[in-house]
């Protein structure tokens, strides 16, 4: 489709912006800061925006946001009503991520588009089905002359058969398909086989004849398609901009540090590259260029190149693949260069030129310009290895990391060791236990998220560049890199520490190594040290970070609004300031939550940016410390300054410290940011600096997370607690677990968010887990619950201020006891809860608040289990801070907590802030998007281990239909009818009602039926059969109360989808829980 | 070893020495990053001490055929980090290199305080004194008045093409390798004349046009460069690029002037006024052409609205202040060549006597 005449209106269009729904592996938060950009930018140019998502934990989903919000699921359905409402003059699909895409292409096959006479604007249909199917896209590199990895394909003729082809015919094949394609070693892949099957890189001739005998047998289609294999070249992005008039530039280049054959959401990536001449950058910059022309994009889009060096002066590359939009690389591009690239797509998209758009950053040139940049910038994804024990992290072309961290440095060591740190992973290996055999085979050679830590290691054991290079495939300057940071680290203990700080480590981590700490040991953590001795003679002695700008331009013109990073650059005695805040003014630090792991998604950013926008309300400076490049807290704009650093006291420490900041805020980062409370205090008053962790003290929230000062501030306050104790052996585990009675939740002491939980049954359920999982000891502690059986659970967010609480909302969870809250669907308001509990919930969490003296946010989890003697309310836990369902409270509320919460903690009253209550009318369910597609070989089970990547939220006026639409919004829709597998009996004739229920003899032919997608839903708990649904994406449900929940969904399957903006949801002011 | 920069303002700055010598020149920078050979080896930076925004200077070796002339022509280089293979080749060349000091602090005070004079002192036991000394010995750029002599060749040299294309009269005022490539691979012939060769000279190869190159300085210091196209105006169409842009404006009744800090990247926006339509350019230039004379200006910088492109259907010029030829840099005005062998080709018979 592209414009007519009757196109779009020069003039305030109204513009459809489709967002890219929950947060999953493969499309984090990019897209909320894509988004968000994208809807101020448009807005500037006088357009309506409607915007649509699903994902209620994103700061595009703010009314404020657009002019139009619907939280509703992104399906041609619903889309198509708020189509029909709000009558769009274009749509932009780019900006959405493939989720925004993909629905966008529905829209148009299906006519919706046609009929309501809706633009698609910017790039055009025909260049994303150019970009998706290979042979197209091979097709167009090959009219303009760019070169693609060489591809053949081996084939039998009609009516002939592998086993009576005789050898040498099929040699001949074989030796003509590698000479096509330029030479052993080959790639071989044998089409339409399950699960990529018998693909992979082959060195050598007799292996492939081998393959290609067995994949022309295997093949449904009888064809092995061999590739050149460029497995091992340097891997490249090219951030490319056009607009209408084809004025083009490139953002930047992105360089792999992993070779080609890992996804580059997998990889460590670096900009600017580093090992390319110019050379071969200019040949693959007019690529790109050119490639961007013949496919016609207007905005942005993302080119990747292979190359090698072949010994001409330019070296030799492959287009590999292009984006024909706005994706993870873009918002990683934009972070690291300054220049907006969401934004920018926007305006070109309204028709804008590129020189016509202000880059706001030095205020004095335009967006037609490529960044020149002065400093290194390290991208390091983070896996969720921690929580998958099952799955093998091996990385390759499919991605498994959740969240990523970025880092600048002026040096790439520098660069490095501060991405490591903000990554916060720490390797789960205990490096003794690992002999040099194992390093090479298990750590270096094979990549995984520990690689560059077993790098450090190898250094430390002796090894040389050369092997470590040859072992891992990365370029020698990086690896040469590497070593000189583990050579510096040998300092430390000899009590040399100037140049072991220049290299980039934090003087606390000179202060570990001083101490004897490994080099792979001190790398990732930021303040995971006992205090040193040496700390203070270490800060005396190392170079002093100073802070420096990005300003898109590294340096040739003076910056408006630029953003910093540190650096322990040499002191050049010129003495220039580069941090532009006013330190006069009253001001707070914010610091953020870091890499989007499971258990802290997006939510916190919400939260983060929320506290920002609140303080600048209140007349007072924000700045922001936060170090992922996905996100609107690391836009430039969002906050008064932005500091992209690792999070650790010292580091934090420093930003108070550069704009005489006089609090700081560590409730809204999650875990990140609470962890970093404690030592922060210590390292201010070290520093003697005059600022306050604001809001809730450090100490409570430290009680609220100690199990026995918490128990004990309870039990004074009358307020119920699941009986329990900790244990310190195995004998005393069984003891206690004997006293409460069977089941009992069990965890270790030491580790946060329902990580190695169980829930377990017997004495020998009981062994095992300590046996396997966790080894307890004096040292580590388990604790030893009572598990509260079939209770329901319940999620409050409140805000105090000290005096009085203001209660956000009251959650049901769906899910009962056992499944971790963040992976449980929830209501709000309550379904079952009858007022005299809600009046006990609303009790509970004001003696509570009370109790920690909170200012600030606070999250109270409780459990609700009938007895004889009517409901009693349990607290399982509270903790003083953001909690991931603050941002789906305010937006099912309209009331805006975490803004509230900052206020408060910025020395506000409720009363002064007329703050209210409200309780919607129509329930808001959030469901969550679980991983396990992206993981083969996890366990699709829901337990007390949180494995839920992100959310969605549905509302309607019944719980029932917005669970509907919630399955619908997170991608798993219920069907209406077909056929069903039912394993739990309770339910069997409630499903019947709706589906056939089919049985099956054996295990087998169930998992037979599930792949020839017999099964329209599956509903069962049992783990073989779950892991094939999916396997095979067939809808299914793994809990007795979602089965129930989906029962009532499907009852109201013919209730109208009611599609409303979130700001004509209704609401009453009324108390929580109140008379 | 130790380093020392004193600059203008009085101010020095310490570093690491990585390549011995005293020496002095113009403080500039790029903000280029890849590109450091071509760089380094380009004519128009003698006389100056070129100092990269980039911290890390050499990841990818030194070739040979990357060169732009056949030797380093700043008289110091300065980066945050030079690799040892980059440093053992400016030793060799005998040009002093410094690194392991704040550059993004020199960047920016050059930025504000415009393109200074420095002193550069390094090698084991120099001090401070000795770069201040260097310092006061240090003259301004303008004040080079025979900088054309350093750089360009001193007899003719002839680049033959394959094939009968236009012949290309050089005007050798520093000029960069991949401008005589450029042309030769489009077919042409190119003589290349000393910067002071006689307008009888430069006539003997009977010249399609006249090129006036790049090169370092000050375009009024290269008075008999300028009478030469002076003498070829609206006889021959004539082209330059970077300073010869300078050269061609002021011969013909325009005017230069000098910059406060100058152009010195690959990411300079360039939009060409009749297509509406921005480039990416390399350039390197501190001296710029204030008034254009009777040239029309066709493209601007779009950072500054500076002169980027002239020309005169009339007197057949046509002049670019970029550097289409590239290297380093983006290849997207490549196309001027061809333009300029294009004016060849149309020339009107009236010369052909």
């Amino acid at each position: 489709m592209s414009d007519d005449a009757d196109g779009v209106p020069e003039e305030n269009p109204t513009i459809l912006l489709i967002g890219s729904g929950p947060i999953q592996i493969g499309q984090a938060a990019e897209f909320d800061y894509s988004g968000a950009q994208a809807c101020r930018a448009l807005q500037e140019e006088g357009a309506r925006v409607v915007l649509v998502n699903s994902n209620p934990a994103t700061i595009m989903t703010d009314p404020e946001m657009a002019d139009a919000v619907y939280i509703e699921p992104i399906t041609t359905e619903a889309i198509s009503e708020v189509i029909a409402r709000e009558n769009p003059d274009g749509v932009i699909a780019g900006l959405g991520g493939q989720t925004g895409l993909n629905v966008t292409a529905e829209l148009a096959e299906e006519g919706v588009l046609e009929e309501y006479d809706v633009d698609i604007m910017g790039t055009p249909l025909d260049t994303i089905y150019a970009t998706e199917d290979r042979d197209l896209f091979r097709q167009r590199m090959e009219n303009i002359g760019q070169p693609v990895p060489r591809s053949t394909t081996i084939t039998l003729d009609e009516g002939e058969s592998v086993t009576e082809l005789d050898g040498a015919a099929l040699e001949e094949r074989v030796d003509d398909a590698v000479e096509a394609v330029g030479g052993l070693p080959v790639i071989s892949r044998t089409t339409y086989t399950l699960g990529g099957s018998g693909s992979g890189v082959v060195h050598d001739r007799e292996e492939l004849v081998e393959r290609v005998r067995k994949g022309l047998r295997l093949s449904r289609n009888s064809e092995v398609l061999v590739t050149e294999s460029i497995a091992g070249w340097v891997e490249l992005e090219y951030e490319v901009m056009r607009d209408a008039d084809d004025s083009c530039i490139i953002i930047c280049n992105m360089e792999n540090l992993d070779p080609m054959g890992i996804h580059t959401g997998e990889s460590t990536v670096v900009t600017p590259s580093q090992v390319i001449p110019d050379d071969g950058h200019q040949e693959m910059r007019t690529a790109a260029l050119d490639v961007i022309r013949e496919l016609g994009i207007q905005g942005g889009c993302n080119i990747q190149f292979a190359w090698r060096d072949d010994g001409t002066p330019g070296g030799e590359y492959r287009v590999v693949e292009v984006n024909p939009r706005v994706s993870r690389s873009s918002a990683l591009a934009s972070k690291a260069t300054g220049y907006p690239i969401a934004r920018v797509t926007a305006k070109v998209a309204l028709g804008k030129r590129l020189h016509e758009i202000e880059n706001e950053i030095t205020g004095e040139t335009t967006a037609a310009f490529e960044p020149a940049i002065d400093y290194v910038v390290t991208k390091v994804p983070r896996w969720p290895q921690d929580k998958f024990e099952d799955v093998d992290f091996t990385l390759g072309t499919a991605m498994k990391s959740t969240g990523e961290a970025m880092a600048i440095g002026r040096t790439f060591e520098e660069s490095l060791l501060k991405a490591l740190r903000s990554a916060e992973y720490d390797p789960a290996v205990d490096w003794a236990d690992v002999d040099d055999d194992e390093l090479d085979a298990q750590y270096l050679e094979r990549p995984s998220p520990d690689r560059s830590f077993a790098i450090f290691e190898a250094f430390d054991r002796g090894y040389d560049v050369e092997r470590v290079a040859d072992l891992t495939g990365i370029e020698s300057w990086y690896v040469e890199r590497y070593a000189r940071i583990a050579d510096a680290a040998k300092d430390a203990p000899a009590g040399e520490f100037e140049l072991v700080g220049d290299v980039g480590f934090t003087d606390q981590q000179v202060a570990a190594l001083a101490d004897g700490a490994s080099t792979s040991a001190v790398v990732a953590g930021g303040d995971a040290f006992d205090a040193s001795a040496h700390l203070d003679d270490v800060a005396a002695t190392t170079t002093d970070r100073r802070f420096k700008q990005v300003d898109t331009c590294a340096g040739e013109f003076a910056a408006s609004t630029p953003y910093y990073y540190s650096a322990r650059d040499p002191i050049s005695g010129i003495g220039r300031e580069e941090v532009q805040v006013d330190t006069d003014v009253e001001s707070v630090v914010v610091v953020g939550g870091g890499p989007i792991r499971i258990g802290q998604g997006v939510e916190f950013d919400y939260c983060a940016v929320h506290a920002v926008r609140a303080l600048r309300e209140l007349g007072i400076d924000a700045h922001v410390v936060n170090n992922n490049p996905e996100t609107v807290s690391t836009d430039y704009d969002t906050s008064d300054g932005l500091f992209f650093e690792p999070i650790s006291a010292e580091e934090v420490a420093d930003v108070v410290e550069a704009t005489g900041a006089d609090g700081v805020m560590v409730q809204f980062g999650g875990q990140t940011s609470v962890n970093v409370g404690e030592p922060l205090e210590t390292e201010l008053a070290r520093r003697g600096l005059d600022c306050a962790v604001l809001g809730t003290s450090v100490d409570a929230m430290d009680l609220a997370e100690d199990r026995d000062r918490f128990n004990a501030l309870m039990d004074e306050m009358g307020i119920a607690q699941p009986e329990g104790g900790t244990a310190t052996s195995r004998e005393e585990a069984l003891d206690l677990a004997d006293e409460l009675g069977y089941p009992v939740l069990v965890r270790p002491s030491y580790v946060l968010g329902g990580r190695a939980m169980r829930v377990v049954h017997s004495d020998a359920d009981l062994e095992r887990y300590i046996e396997e999982a966790v080894r307890v000891s004096p040292d580590k502690p388990i604790l030893v619950d009572q598990f509260l059986d079939g209770a329901v659970e319940l999620d409050v967010d409140a805000v105090a201020d000290g005096e009085n609480v203001l209660v956000g909302g009251i959650m049901e969870h769906v899910e009962t006891a056992g499944v971790h809250s963040g992976d449980s669907a929830c209501s709000i308001p309550p379904r079952s809860l009858d007022d005299a509990t809600l009046a006990r919930v609303r009790e509970v969490t004001e003696d509570i608040a009370g109790a920690l003296d909170t200012v600030g946010l606070l999250n109270v989890q409780l459990a609700v289990k009938e007895s004889e003697s009517g409901a009693e309310v349990y607290v399982l836990e509270a903790n003083p801070r953001s909690s991931r369902t603050v941002p789906f409270v305010s937006k099912a509320t309209g009331v805006p907590i975490a803004k509230l919460a900052a206020k408060a903690m910025a020395g506000r009253s409720l009363g002064d802030l007329d703050a209210e209550e409200r309780i919607p009318e129509h329930t808001s369910v959030k469901e969550v998007v679980l991983p396990f597609d992206r993981l083969p070989g996890s366990d699709p089970r829901l337990g007390p281990e949180m494995k839920s990547t992100g959310e969605v939220m549905g509302t309607a006026r019944s719980f029932a239909k917005a669970y509907d639409k919630a399955q619908d919004a997170a991608g798993s829709p219920i069907a209406a009818s077909g056929t069903a597998v039912v394993h739990f009996d309770d339910l069997h004739e409630s499903f019947a009602e709706h589906y056939d229920l089919a049985t099956f003899d054996d295990e087998a032919a169930l998992f037979g039926a599930l792949r020839e997608g017999k099964v329209d839903l599956l509903v069962t708990d049992r783990r073989e059969a779950l892991a094939t649904a999916v396997e095979e994406d067939v809808p299914y449900v793994s809990t007795e109360a979602s089965a129930r929940a989906t029962l009532a969904a499907l009852d109201a399957k013919g209730d109208p989808l009611d599609v409303l903006p979130v700001s004509d949801r209704p609401t009453v002011a009324r108390e929580w829980g109140g008379e | 070893m130790d380093a020392y920069v004193a600059m203008e303002d009085g101010r020095v700055v310490a570093a690491r020495g990585r390549a011995p010598g005293r020496t002095r020149g113009e403080l500039v920078f790029t903000t280029a990053y890849t590109g450091y050979e071509e760089s380094l080896t380009d004519p128009s930076y003698e006389e100056q001490v070129l100092t990269f925004s980039y911290p890390l200077i050499g990841n990818y070796g030194v070739r040979t055929e990357r060169f732009e002339s056949e030797r380093v022509h700043p008289t110091a280089a300065v980066a945050r980090e030079f690799t040892d293979e980059v440093a053992e080749w400016l030793e060799n060349e005998g040009v002093p290199a410094l690194d392991h000091l704040d550059t993004r602090d020199l960047v920016t005070t050059v930025r504000d305080e415009g393109a200074m004079k420095c002193g550069i002192a390094v090698g084991e036991d120099v001090t401070p004194e000795d770069a201040r000394e260097e310092l006061a010995n240090c003259v301004g750029m303008s004040d080079h008045v025979d900088i054309g002599d350093q750089v360009s060749v001193r007899d003719e040299v002839v680049y033959e093409a394959d094939g009968d294309g236009p012949t290309v009269a050089l005007l050798d005022c520093g000029v960069k390798g991949s401008i005589v490539s450029s042309l030769v691979d489009r077919g042409a012939t190119v003589h290349r004349h000393p910067h002071d060769a006689t307008p009888e000279t430069v006539a003997d190869c009977d010249p399609d046009v006249l090129f006036v190159s790049n090169g370092p300085g000050d375009p009024e210091n290269f008075e008999a460069t300028q009478a030469t196209v002076r003498e070829f105006a609206g006889e021959v169409p004539i082209a330059g690029i970077c300073l010869g842009q300078q050269i061609v404006a002021s011969a013909l009744g325009g005017t230069t002037e000098k910059m406060t800090f100058g152009h010195r990247g690959v990411n300079q926006p360039v939009m060409d006024l009749e297509s509406g339509q921005v480039v990416m350019t390399t350039q390197n230039h501190g001296y710029t052409v204030a008034d254009p004379g009777p040239l029309d200006v066709t493209q601007i910088n779009v950072n500054d609205d500076t002169p980027e492109g002239l020309e005169s259907d009339e007197l057949d010029v046509l002049t670019r202040q970029y550097h289409p030829e590239a290297n380093p840099g983006p290849e997207d005005t490549l196309g001027f060549f061809d333009d300029v062998l294009g004016m060849a080709e149309c020339r009107t018979p009236l010369l052909a006597d």
